[in-house]
């Protein structure tokens, strides 16, 4: 068998067989092609490596918070510091449900969809109100207030114990059968979210959240409703995230929020943002995936100094890619900036 | 006080030209009627419409559209894709999609003089196809009253004449009335039909423009020793 690159040809020799397939570049653009590889992945996982499955769950995971986190900073035309605040909500009233009313997964979807709601509404008006330095330090401090909250009530949160004995995700017997079912549906949610948000970014309505990204004072004077879109970019995606807490919650069946409020975990979603490029979909995804793996390479190789280099590496990634790994392509198609248009005469 | 006491009234179709040495309150006029301050007192009417509290998006949707003096571009979007927000949001049409803006926006950059420039990044264009940028963009919005802050600034005369023949044709083409703000004269007079002169935010002079620049009051407060 021999396997070679000729004249944009794959060619394969199989004996006397000879086997061509062209590589067309656009192919390699097609995004049904990563899905395809993103799905084959834990199938593989299962078979060869099952000790991944839980750091594919995890890059998903990131991935799915970090994607509509990437749609509240485009429509709101702020950083927000704070995103774990509603993965703490529609976790903990996941859990409290679970532990108190025996509610399962099904049911308590919907209360962390209804409190990630209420909190979103609730804190939407600070991206009117407050911009800037000022909008990025409340932001940053919601979830450590929420987090003191969980230890002052520790009757109720359980503090840094956590709650525990929530209704798992799936159960059907096998640990393993069970990792690859929760990471299929990890990978579900992130491509639901996937879609969602690049269908918006390619649709008028993402024309009207760059225009107050870049600048929401002529976005207005040019007839764009700043605050209905501000309200809308920011409520959703707290929705969006609040889901993702319910799921961390009913995947390990514990939920503490010294786990996901703290700034640490914040980090990791904002590199995942940051190294796969702010408003990057596809982008989010390869940095989620980025951060969970090298979490893991780094744990394995360095046991207790892996988070000082960890967020090391990232500073470093940082510096030397201000743009992300996205920008490596776009230095190349510098307008494909979203939303993108092509006009030919 | 910024602007103190200020009336005038602006007719359909013409060219109004609003002057004024530097810091006489003329943006903030045009700040105070497009929206992004809203007055103290008094009342501004438009169509018959009381706006004085309306927010801007909604006065833009009546029909009030505004350049800015320095340019302000969307930097990361496309000239393009600018001028469509425009089109998009700046009257409610019912079922446009983004493709009928687009549409719209390429007649409008067209009209601008920039159509090859429509896959550029704004922050990439030059001084003057950013003012040419920031028409385009007002005139998709199908604005009935455009506000011009001072077009010429920051170009040499050639761009200069360009840009008020630009004014002068989208005012024939699309029928738009213009509140021109500027601090050259000689293109006021050639353009305007009505003059309005704010000096530390009162209004000193009102007329034609021939009237205006023989007006004893105007003169001193361009040459000094004016006191209002």
């Amino acid at each position: 068998m021999e396997l070679e690159v000729k004249r944009e040809k794959l060619v394969l020799r199989l004996g006397k067989q000879k086997y061509e397939w062209h590589i067309e570049p656009r192919y390699w653009r097609n995004p049904l092609t990563y899905v395809g590889i993103l799905v084959i992945l834990p199938v593989l996982a299962y078979f060869f490596y099952p000790t991944i499955l839980p750091t594919l769950i995890d890059a998903n995971l990131l991935a799915a918070i970090a994607i509509p986190l990437g749609w509240m900073t485009l429509g709101t035309g702020r950083m927000n510091f704070g995103p774990q605040f509603y993965i703490g909500a529609g976790g903990y009233a996941a859990a409290l449900c679970s532990i108190h009313l025996g509610w399962g997964p099904a049911i308590t979807l919907i209360v962390a969809i209804a409190v990630g709601l209420f909190f979103g509404l609730l804190m939407s008006p600070l991206t009117i109100v407050a911009g800037g330095l000022y909008y990025t330090l409340l932001t940053l401090l919601f979830p450590l207030v929420f987090l003191e909250i969980t230890f002052i009530y520790t009757d109720i949160f359980k503090g840094d114990v956590g709650l525990f004995g929530i209704a798992p995700m799936v159960n059907v017997g096998s640990f393993t059968v069970n990792q690859l079912l929760i990471c299929f549906m990890a990978l579900f949610i992130m491509l639901i979210y996937m879609f969602i948000v690049d269908k918006i970014l390619r649709s008028k309505f993402a024309t009207a959240l760059a225009a107050i990204n870049d600048d929401e004072e002529v976005a207005e004077a040019m007839g764009v409703n700043v605050r209905k879109m501000k309200i809308i970019s920011f409520t959703i995606p707290a929705v969006m995230i609040a889901i993702i807490g319910w799921f961390y919650s009913h995947y390990y069946g514990t939920f503490s929020g010294i786990t996901y409020l703290p700034l640490s975990f914040m980090l990791k979603i904002l590199m995942v943002n940051m190294i796969g490029g702010r408003v990057q979909i596809y982008g989010n995804v390869v940095g989620g995936y980025f951060i969970a793996f090298l979490e893991l390479i780094l744990i394995q190789l360095l046991g207790d100094y892996s988070p000082v280099v960890f967020y090391i590496i990232l500073l470093i990634l940082l510096l030397t890619l201000p743009e992300g790994l996205f920008g490596l392509y776009r230095k190349r198609h510098y307008r494909e900036y979203l939303p993108t248009l092509h006009v030919r005469r | 006080m910024a602007v103190d006491n200020v009336s005038f009234s602006i007719y359909e179709g013409e060219t109004l030209g609003l002057m004024g040495p530097n810091g006489a309150g003329k943006t903030t006029l045009v700040n105070l009627v497009t929206g992004k301050y809203l007055a103290d007192s008094g009342h501004i009417h438009f169509l018959g419409q009381d706006i004085t509290r309306m927010a801007p998006y909604k006065r833009c949707k009546l029909g009030i559209s505004r350049t800015y003096q320095i340019p302000r571009p969307f930097p990361e979007l496309t000239a393009l894709m600018s001028v469509v927000v425009s089109a998009l949001y700046g009257k409610d049409r019912e079922n446009q999609s983004l493709e009928d803006a687009a549409t719209d926006a390429t007649h409008y950059l067209e009209f601008c003089g920039l159509f090859s420039k429509r896959n550029v990044l704004c922050k990439d264009l030059t001084l003057y196809e950013l003012r040419g940028l920031e028409l385009a963009r007002a005139l998709a919005t199908t604005p009935k009253l455009v506000f011009v802050d001072e077009v010429m600034a920051g170009l040499n005369p050639t761009e200069a004449g360009k840009a008020v023949n630009l004014l002068e044709r989208a005012k024939e083409e699309f029928g738009v009335t213009i509140l021109w703000i500027e601090h050259v004269m000689a293109a006021l007079m050639k353009a305007a039909q009505r003059v309005v002169v704010l000096h530390y935010g009162k209004k000193i002079a009102e007329g034609l423009p021939q009237d205006i620049a023989n007006d004893p009051v105007v003169i001193e407060c361009y040459l000094g020793s004016c006191h209002v």
